[in-house]
């Protein structure tokens, strides 16, 4: 108990808009005692962490980057939300220093919530390279916030940040009255009249000022929060107040940045005129619509060429020297036991393991390589030039980064969605993610294709990979007229800066996505062979006489209709475990060694058959983990099962389409 | 030291020469702080080296030869002024003593990685040309803000003096070179009113004459009164943010992300079709054509 009351520990929220290198000084700051969730009721990523000083302990806790505090999007609710109901002992500001400007409108909207501020101004070293000079103390004294000037990815000034957390902590500062929207009177005079029509507990827990405030902002949950509370009549004065005050929304915006201007006039000064920065000499190539676009097939290309001339020799090695030797070593000491119990360790458990593992690599490099141009500023460029493409299927180009990320697996794109503000767009982009090609299926596509099509392998690959573009192409055109309606949804999104990056960020990102991998579709992938196992080895007898065996038989007739027998309809549904799989589970139906496997294949399927497989086996529904994040991500049963549908349908009917074309062709 | 002097006096001489043809031997002694005597010795020694010619009890002028080297000092000032503001982040009142040290040491190779450094800027910051590598220099046409009529506008391109406390002033009234104001009211007594981005400015005769300026033709006055979408500016253009004509819930995110009434944008690539490119704010943002053609702007007209 004693101990218990000696403990001193303060809340630090940390706020800041995006690109500010906010995870940056987060991951500084905590390190690796971070805990990763989800924002209650939210598919927002939250992130907290502890950090100890003396006798203090700082528990932080990572606020989603926003821009500002109107809300317009999950992020922006639950940043407020928490500045309000969290109560936080002390809010961080992280600002970018080189867009000082910008950045302190947030502040201007921190300010009105969270008395309790610390500005860390963070990237110093860019703004003076952008020719800025900023007073501190000037910035300081204008603001009355203590700032603390920092360069997080060169470790500078975080000692300084902690001091002053330990500062605010021995020595709270008084609740200051900054007023820079009242300033106006006339803005004033309608706030104070919205306030008067709210009736006491009507926007519990907002403060009631800040409150009226939003309502004029248009802010869609505070309306609807008090139309809730207030009675019909009650709620009819408000709204008719706030209809003839529509204009109240860009008033307040422009006090922000008028306060906004006065400060930064004291501060900074200005950065020459007519030098042209090195980003915009960049970005004049990398937006450019022809070149921009020949520059990303150059860039993507490079990656998927680093990726699988490193990647695919970890992985085979790790296949033959790790899980080969492992299942023998299994197989050898366990002769003594019942077969089924190394039966089960060695092809249930061991295989599951094995394909997890198997690929982590090409995944781990995959996933290097994104977050490394995602720490340059040229992911944002991508989004950019593919824009006014997937304005074709009612998308923005911010939906292309997590189709790209798709490419390494489904399952972190389909997390990836998250960046993407409209909840249509995002639900869209979640149903067109299983259909990329990932690292699974073209594997097996490279396979498939190189034992039937022999010197044309690669231009087959290459063709079903197209194929399945154009299918999702397709299937966007047709989700986005007929499922979800033909609206479309804007961009609207910063660019920032080009910088060299840092390799602790991007190791730290890679190596979050890789845990992410292996918790969600690891687990899953695990039990899901354990099951296809169980499948497969009984009643006994055989796998010939197995249940998988019985489903096949059963599933023969349709087979029939794209020349595929029960074989292979087995392949293609253990793809459902993982898409690789289907090469396993050719091994154990038809054949042991991969020549072997090869040599049957050629024996058993005509070429248009082949064509048929690689077809359906690009568009089947995707694995079980993505099904799984699926659901996670659109909380919804009804999606998932439309997603799940929509694939199968369009899969086998596709399928049939290619194996009779394709047959009547080679006649 | 001896060609610093000589370059001094030939500095003088060519401003000196705008106005005045031949240039009194006073005139010079006041603007370079020394005694007459001492004028008249240095006006007998450039003679005798053919850069001036030089007349007793009238005055001196530029021979060719004087007036080449004459602009090249400039050349080197006005280069030197520009990357002390832009580059070293000098204030713009204290540039033109330093400037006038640096301009005597300057290399020719130096003074050609200034140029290239500072690339197509070609005014110094006080808006005075910047003359080219070959001498020439592209005058500028124009006249004290005194000297125009109530109602027309007109964009400032030059403050016609350095005093420290001259620039402070006017850094203080936003009026820079590049601002475009209309006169609104003159007095008798040499004094006028302007105004600029919507606030009436008070200037003092002694003020007024100071700032030369540019009529604005009203045709570019019109084409920037008028109102279009963002989408509508070229590359390289830039516009004022004037309103919105796009739904609520697109409003919030424009402002928030900086697209506030009265905000500066410049067009940074426009393809004609597909998402835009601008900078608001300090800051590169990306924009669909479908909010760019929502934003409502006027031309910020490249007429200064």
């Amino acid at each position: 108990m004693l101990e218990k009351s000696d403990e001193k520990s303060i809340v630090v929220a940390l706020a800041g808009p995006p690109n500010v290198g906010k995870s940056t000084v987060f991951n500084l700051l905590t390190g690796l005692s971070q805990h990763v969730g989800n924002w209650p009721g939210k598919t927002v990523e939250q992130k907290t962490g502890v950090l100890r000083r003396d006798s203090l302990t700082m528990n932080f806790v990572d606020l989603p980057g926003t821009y500002s505090l109107t809300a317009n999007s999950a992020e922006e609710q639950i940043a407020r939300d928490y500045l309000v109901k969290g109560k936080p002992g002390v809010v961080v500001a992280v600002l970018n220093a080189a867009s000082l400007e910008r950045n302190l409108y947030l502040v201007a909207e921190l300010i009105e919530l969270a008395p309790r501020l610390i500005i860390a101004l963070n990237m110093t070293d860019v703004a003076q390279q952008q020719g800025m000079k900023i007073d501190y103390k000037a910035l300081e004294s204008a603001l009355n916030i203590p700032v603390i000037p920092m360069v997080a990815n060169k470790n500078q000034g975080l000692n300084e940040l902690v001091r002053a957390i330990e500062h605010e902590f021995n020595w709270p500062m008084k609740s200051r009255d900054v007023k820079h929207v009242e300033a106006d009177t006339e803005i004033k005079g309608v706030i104070d009249h919205v306030e008067g029509l709210l009736t006491d507990d009507s926007t519990t827990p907002y403060p009631g000022h800040w409150a009226a405030t939003k309502l004029l902002e248009g802010d869609e949950q505070i309306s609807k929060l008090v139309r809730q509370r207030l009675s019909p009549a009650q709620w009819s004065t408000l709204d008719s107040l706030l209809k003839e005050n529509e204009s109240a929304a860009v008033t307040i915006a422009t006090l922000r940045f008028e306060w906004v201007e006065k400060v930064v006039a004291v501060a900074q000064e200005k950065p020459p005129l007519g030098q042209v920065s090195l980003t915009e000499r960049l970005d004049r190539a990398a937006t450019h619509p022809i070149l921009g676009l020949v520059i990303l097939l150059g860039v993507m290309g490079l990656v998927f060429w680093l990726v699988y001339s490193l990647g695919v020799p970890i992985q085979r090695f790790l296949e033959v020297s790790l899980i080969e030797r492992t299942r023998e070593i299994v197989y050898n000491t366990l002769h003594f036991m019942p077969g089924w119990v190394s039966s089960f360790l060695g092809d249930g458990i061991l295989s599951g393991v094995g394909t997890v593992l198997t690929f982590i690599p090409i995944l781990f490099l995959f996933f290097l390589a994104w977050a490394f141009l995602e720490d340059t500023g040229y992911v944002a460029r991508v989004a950019f030039v593919t824009d006014r493409f997937m304005h074709l299927i009612g998308l923005h180009g911010k939906s292309v980064l997590p189709l790209i990320l798709g490419f390494g697996c489904n399952v972190p794109a389909v997390m990836g969605t998250r960046i993407i503000e409209s909840e249509r767009a995002r639900l869209l982009t979640i149903l067109l993610t299983p259909l990329i090609p990932c690292t699974g299926r073209l594997a097996v596509v490279a396979l498939i294709a190189a034992a039937f099509f022999g010197s044309q392998a690669t231009l087959v690959s290459i063709s079903i990979i197209l194929f399945s573009l154009l299918m999702l192409v397709i299937s966007g055109l047709i989700m986005n007229r007929f499922v979800l309606g033909g609206e479309r949804t804007a961009l609207i999104m910063e660019l920032p800066l080009y910088h060299s990056p840092n390799l602790r960020l991007t190791l730290l990102v890679t190596w979050q996505r890789i845990v992410a991998f292996i918790k969600r579709a690891g687990t899953i992938i695990l039990i899901v062979s354990v099951f296809v196992w169980l499948l497969s080895s009984f009643p006994g007898g055989g796998i010939e006489e197995s249940f998988l065996a019985q489903i096949g038989r059963w599933l023969e007739p349709l087979g029939r209709l794209m020349g595929l027998n029960w074989q292979m309809m087995v392949a293609l549904l253990s793809s459902f475990v993982a898409k690789e799989n289907t090469i396993a589970t050719l091994g154990v139906l038809i054949g042991g060694s991969k020549a072997g496997l090869i040599q049957a294949l050629r024996e058993m399927l005509v070429p248009a058959s082949a064509l048929a497989f690689l077809v359906i086996q690009v568009l089947f529904i995707p694995c079980a983990a993505t099904v799984a994040v699926v659901h996670q991500e659109t909380r919804s049963w009804r999606w998932t099962a439309f997603s799940i549908g929509f694939q199968l349908a369009l899969s086998f009917s596709m399928a049939i389409l290619v194996f009779q074309v394709a047959r009547l062709a080679m006649l | 030291m001896e060609s610093e002097r000589v370059e001094e006096y030939l500095e003088a001489m060519y401003k000196r020469q705008k106005t005045e043809i031949p240039v009194s031997t006073s005139g010079l002694a006041k603007d370079l702080k020394v005694s007459l005597p001492a004028v008249t010795d240095m006006l007998r020694r450039l003679e005798s080296e053919g850069l001036v010619e030089y007349r007793a009890h009238q005055g001196a002028v530029l021979t060719a030869r004087g007036n080449e080297r004459a602009v090249s000092v400039v050349r080197r000032h006005r280069l030197w002024e520009r990357f002390l503001t832009n580059i070293l982040g000098v204030k713009w009142d204290r540039v033109h003593r330093e400037a006038c040290r640096l301009e005597h040491a300057t290399s020719p190779e130096t003074e050609e990685k200034l140029a290239s450094l500072l690339g197509n800027i070609d005014t110094c910051p006080h808006g005075y040309p910047i003359p080219d590598k070959n001498g020439n220099i592209k005058e500028q046409e124009v006249m004290p803000l005194s000297k125009f009529e109530v109602g027309q506008s007109v964009c400032i391109l030059t403050i016609a003096d350095e005093a420290p406390q001259l620039l402070r002033n006017i850094d203080k009234l936003g009026l820079r070179p590049g601002t475009v104001v209309t006169l609104t009211k003159k007095d008798s007594n040499g004094s006028l009113e302007v105004e600029a981005g919507g606030e009436r400015l008070w200037l003092e005769k002694e003020t007024a004459v100071l700032l030369l300026a540019k009529l604005v033709s009203a045709e570019d006055k019109t084409a920037m009164a008028e109102e279009i979408s963002i989408s509508r500016l070229a590359s390289g253009e830039s516009g004022i943010v004037k309103s919105y004509t796009g739904g609520r819930g697109m409003l919030g995110r424009c402002l928030s992300m900086g697209f506030t009434p009265g905000s500066l944008v410049r067009m940074l690539e426009n393809f004609g079709s597909g998402p835009v490119l601008v900078k608001v704010h300090d800051t590169e943002v990306a924009l669909g054509r479908g909010i760019a053609e929502k934003i409502v702007v006027t031309r910020n007209k490249g007429v200064c």
